[in-house]
């Protein structure tokens, strides 16, 4: 049986077929990365390249699915990496333990960055490289009860540093495991609309999503 | 036609308010639509929005989508129809 017969309805044979060429670079294998990559990976894309660094603190744990107890100081991308390979479905899983700098070589195949990052001033270096390379990068953060996403492509869009430049906090965001699943489900979303073509919603807008009050508003960036 | 001032997420949750307006004759600076809301908000703006009379770390004010900071910071000039942004931006991940 088909694995994604149930999703099937949702989209034209060649939209379907389009998604299993899909390939993405998640940015980080934390709260946001973790959620999306386990998303994409059920959507059936061909190919995740998920990056980080970073080892497993116990400060992870509350909202970073793919880590217990028992993964504390192992390497983030090779924990996510054997924990979606385990899975055993369609999507190839490439992991790399290195963090994004804006000379970061790309492979070449990549149609979609998903930003799952966690400070403003690494988001600046994706973008540089999403730009460079033409390749539209979705935006998600999280802090709190709020999350914010806006699309950015070269060209069409204003940039990240353009919308956010003094946007960092001296205090480590408080982050909350229901919150972030939901930016990270939004920017899944937004993500698979802007490959898609299907009714792309955040070009030159930011939604800002407020799960305190339920309430999304979109700003525009472009008047 | 007015300036109209919006605030988002936590600012709304703490004011109760989604954002406000202002009647102006003519062109005035963010400093003063600041002080504006000062006087609306019992000073809850400028403790959010300014550290030593510049633009605090971590908080965005968008006048028609663009941040001040690429215009004239807190000296940015806001017209009759223009839309102030405020909010405080979430970083986390």
């Amino acid at each position: 049986m088909d694995i994604f017969q149930r999703q099937k309805p949702l989209f034209s044979k060649s939209e379907s077929d389009k998604l299993r060429q899909m390939c993405v670079l998640i940015a980080g294998a934390g709260g946001l990365g973790t959620h999306q990559a386990q998303q994409l990976q059920r959507i059936g894309v061909k190919k995740i390249y998920l990056y980080d660094f970073d080892t497993i603190e116990p400060g992870n744990l509350n909202r970073q699915i793919f880590y217990g107890r028992n993964d504390l100081g192992k390497s983030k991308s090779e924990v996510a990496g054997q924990r979606l390979k385990e899975f055993n479905l369609e999507t190839e899983i490439e992991v790399i333990n290195e963090r994004i700098e804006v000379d970061l070589k790309l492979p070449g195949e990549i149609d979609l960055i998903f930003d799952a990052l966690d400070n403003f001033p690494a988001r600046f270096k994706l973008e540089e490289i999403a730009w460079r390379e033409s390749i539209p990068l979705i935006h998600g953060g999280v802090e709190g009860w709020f999350g914010q996403l806006t699309t950015i492509i070269a060209g069409k869009t204003m940039k990240l540093v353009d919308i956010f430049a003094g946007g960092q906090k001296e205090t480590k965001a408080a982050v909350f495991s229901p919150v972030v699943s939901t930016i990270a489900s939004m920017q899944v979303l937004e993500g698979v609309k802007v490959y898609l073509d299907k009714n792309p919603q955040l070009l030159n807008k930011i939604m800002s999503v407020d799960l305190f009050n339920n309430q999304i508003d979109l700003i525009d960036l472009k008047n | 036609m007015s300036i109209k001032v919006k605030f988002y997420s936590l600012f709304r949750i703490n004011l109760k308010s989604a954002g406000t307006e202002f009647e102006v004759e003519q062109p005035v600076v963010i400093s003063q639509i600041i002080k504006w809301l000062d006087e609306g908000y019992e000073g809850y703006f400028s403790k959010k929005l300014l550290d030593k009379n510049e633009i605090r770390p971590g908080s965005i004010i968008l006048v028609n989508g663009k941040n001040v900071l690429h215009l004239n910071h807190l000296q940015t000039r806001v017209n009759d129809g223009d839309t102030v942004t405020l909010f405080p931006p979430s970083a986390g991940g």
